[in-house]
């Protein structure tokens, strides 16, 4: 009470004296130069460094990995799980290190486990799009595939995963291609300790999914959807006939038109575009996704499938994309 | 919205690499708890250490939990994501019922979500089911081989009918009707 | 953007041409029916931020008709500036100087007065008469429907459906017709 007692008084007063300008919040004349100051002579020692989460004071190793197996569902062997984030810069850099400390510890890097899990993650991928998109392609499912396995998608998964900071690498921040390495040696990790069918679950979960949301037929430029188009049908015996069904603004820079593609003058597909070509070979891009199934109101892609589907070669399409 | 939001990161409602859609895998990959093993500021973080923190740590084999005692500063947890976030709270003076709220906060977020501005509240990779809208959606197939301008679709359509029209249509009807019953005779 | 989404885009803000008659047609009433047309206020896809405006090309202009007295009471003032610059033109007069003043000039009231207004009337071709250019005619695609019938003159119809036309009554053979 004493203490309110002293300090109302004292607020009265300074209400009273200070002036309306100066209650705002300002920030000292002194501190925009002052950071610009910090900042040009951080930049000066070669930019902002980021320190190891791996050398700071919290940091479990063993602790990190169980969890990592925990937050996954899977069950690591420790050993494997730690060679699989052993990238081969840290084993030469610690082998330097030992030379010249005279000791001899022997450390493995991941890469077999790399291949293997490559290897197995490429197979999959490809039965297992090949069983839930029937009637796409070979070639187009190995686009896909080739999408879905490149060092940008593998290594965003990497990331997601939460293997940035548990990475055992020279360099820090770690680049792409060790994150996506390091994903496909704990799929070889994991193949190791659990057998195929898990491992299979494991990729059909985090890889296979990112296809949720996307449209397949971007992953496959075809170069001429036309004669592709025509082919196919020749094959059945079907003759495609294309018309000119709308245009607007013929005479203007933003004319559009739009072509129907026709079969026993039935529609099958139509298509825009700038020109009344471009517009035609839109409408045989369309008619292609209704071939191959992959139209934009197709059903969702299946990720549920369990175990290894097996490959059925009969029932795949054969199509050359020339 | 204020000024300070301009500053955000901007973004969409995500979820982190299509969670879900395969399993689900918990956003929360570690916590540490800073506090000081005396300070009174420290005092409910040392309660839900003493009391929560091993349950906490049972029932969530998916989090690291560290904790790291520092002696006569403010209490902090900090929480680190999958996505790279890093979510820093200060606990100072904080009861043991706050902290067990925040801890739930963080373990159940999937980031430091507060720190991105939400461009809208919804997301999807469909914006339409019927495919969007064009000049041709709705378009009377007819007018592609009229050849405008003609009063057949210039005209107006929606008038209802003139005083003389009903006249003639109620004369033509009688004529029907005189005929009918010239037949019948 | 791919291939498909590219031409999806282009096809959803491509503009349609319209063509509006204006015979026998109030020009304050068709207005808010053509402002409709080139705002783009007609199409779902709407907002006042996307350019979405379509082209109104009106014909006939010369043939439209004003409610009671109004070609002799309406006036159009202009001011040129300068002291004593203030005129009053009546709605006759204008339209005898230019038959495409009065719809523009409606047009241009009808849409609200923000930066946009003069950009938006750029897509608005009026044309007195029925010939217009074969280069315009050629992009019209579509045709707004008029507000009012077009009344047919009795010596346009032709004299034989004159004839068969139902009579209420007949004048006696003595009635002298003026």
């Amino acid at each position: 009470m004493a203490l309110t007692r002293g300090i109302v008084p004292f607020c009265f007063k300074v209400i009273k004296v200070v002036p309306i300008t100066l209650q705002t919040h300002n920030i000292h004349r002194w501190v925009a130069p002052t950071l610009m100051e910090l900042k040009r002579r951080e930049k000066k020692l070669g930019g902002k460094k980021t320190n190891p989460r791996n050398t700071f004071a919290e940091w479990n190793l063993e602790a990190e990995l169980y969890a990592f197996g925990k937050r996954l569902n899977e069950e690591f062997n420790y050993d494997t799980l730690l060679q699989a984030f052993t990238d081969r810069s840290y084993v030469v850099q610690e082998e330097m290190k030992q030379k010249e400390m005279a000791i001899d510890i022997n450390l493995k890097d991941n890469k077999e486990l790399a291949e293997q899990g490559e290897q197995f993650i490429k197979e999959y991928v490809q039965v297992y799009l090949e069983t839930v998109l029937p009637k796409f392609p070979v070639d187009g499912v190995t686009s896909i595939t080739k999408n879905l396995t490149n060092e940008e998608t593998l290594s965003h998964i990497s990331l997601h995963l939460g293997t940035k900071d548990i990475i055992l690498a020279a360099e820090y921040p770690v680049d792409n291609y060790i994150l996506a390495n390091t994903f496909k040696a704990i799929v070889g990790a994991l193949l190791q300790s659990s057998g195929k069918e898990r491992t299979a679950h494991f990729v059909r979960d985090f890889v296979i999914t990112q296809l949720q949301g996307q449209d397949v037929n971007e992953y496959w430029p075809i170069d001429d959807p036309w004669s592709m188009l025509t082919e196919i049908l020749r094959k059945d015996g079907v003759t495609i006939e294309p018309r000119l069904i709308g245009d607007v603004g013929k005479n203007t820079l933003l004319a559009c038109y739009r072509v129907g593609l026709y079969i026993n003058k039935k529609m099958i597909s139509s298509g825009f575009g700038e020109t009344a070509a471009t517009a035609k070979e839109m409408a045989a891009r369309e008619a292609l996704k209704k071939v191959f199934g992959t139209e934009d109101h197709m059903k969702p892609i299946n990720f549920q499938l369990e175990g290894i589907p097996k490959p059925n070669e009969n029932n795949i399409y054969q199509i050359s994309a020339s | 919205m204020s000024n300070s939001n301009l500053f955000l990161k901007s973004g969409f409602l995500r979820a982190p690499l299509q969670n879900g859609v395969g399993r689900f895998v918990p956003q929360l990959q570690r916590i540490v708890f800073k506090f000081c093993k005396t300070h009174g500021a420290s005092r409910g973080m040392r309660d839900f250490i003493e009391q929560d923190l091993l349950d906490f740590a049972k029932q969530n084999p998916n989090i690291v939990v560290y904790m790291k005692p520092r002696r006569h500063r403010s209490p902090v947890i900090v929480a680190e994501y999958l996505n790279g976030d890093r979510f820093w709270m200060s606990m100072h003076n904080k009861t043991h019922d706050e902290i067990t709220k925040w801890v739930e906060v963080m373990r159940t977020q999937q980031g430091d979500i507060a720190a991105t501005r939400l461009r809208k509240l919804q997301y999807t990779d469909h914006p339409s089911i019927q495919g969007p809208w064009t000049p041709f959606t709705f378009k009377d197939p007819e007018l592609n081989v009229a050849s405008l301008p003609d009063s057949k679709y210039g005209a107006n359509d929606r008038l209802p009918m003139s005083a003389t029209e009903k006249l003639r249509l109620m004369f033509e009807q009688q004529k029907l009707n005189e005929s009918d019953i010239k037949t019948a005779e | 953007m791919s291939a498909a989404k590219r031409v999806q885009q282009w096809a959803t803000f491509a503009r349609t041409w319209h063509i509006y008659d204006c015979k026998w047609q109030d020009p304050y009433e068709s207005a808010h029916v053509i402002k409709k047309y080139l705002m783009g206020l007609h199409k779902p896809i709407y907002h006042p931020m996307n350019d979405c405006g379509d082209v109104v090309v009106c014909i006939n202009s010369r043939d439209i008709a004003l409610r009671g007295d109004e070609w002799r009471k309406r006036a159009y003032f202009h001011h040129t500036g300068y002291p004593g610059g203030a005129t009053w033109t009546l709605a006759w007069e204008l339209h005898n100087k230019d038959p495409t003043m009065i719809i523009k000039k409606a047009v241009y009231r009808a849409i609200k007065g923000n930066l946009q207004r003069r950009h938006t009337m750029e897509r608005l071709f009026i044309y007195p008469g029925e010939d217009i250019p074969e280069g315009v005619l050629e992009n019209v695609t579509n045709q707004i429907r008029q507000l009012r019938l077009v009344p047919t003159r009795l010596d346009h119809i032709p004299e034989e459906v004159v004839e068969k036309y139902p009579k209420v009554m007949e004048y006696p053979e003595d009635y002298v017709l003026k």
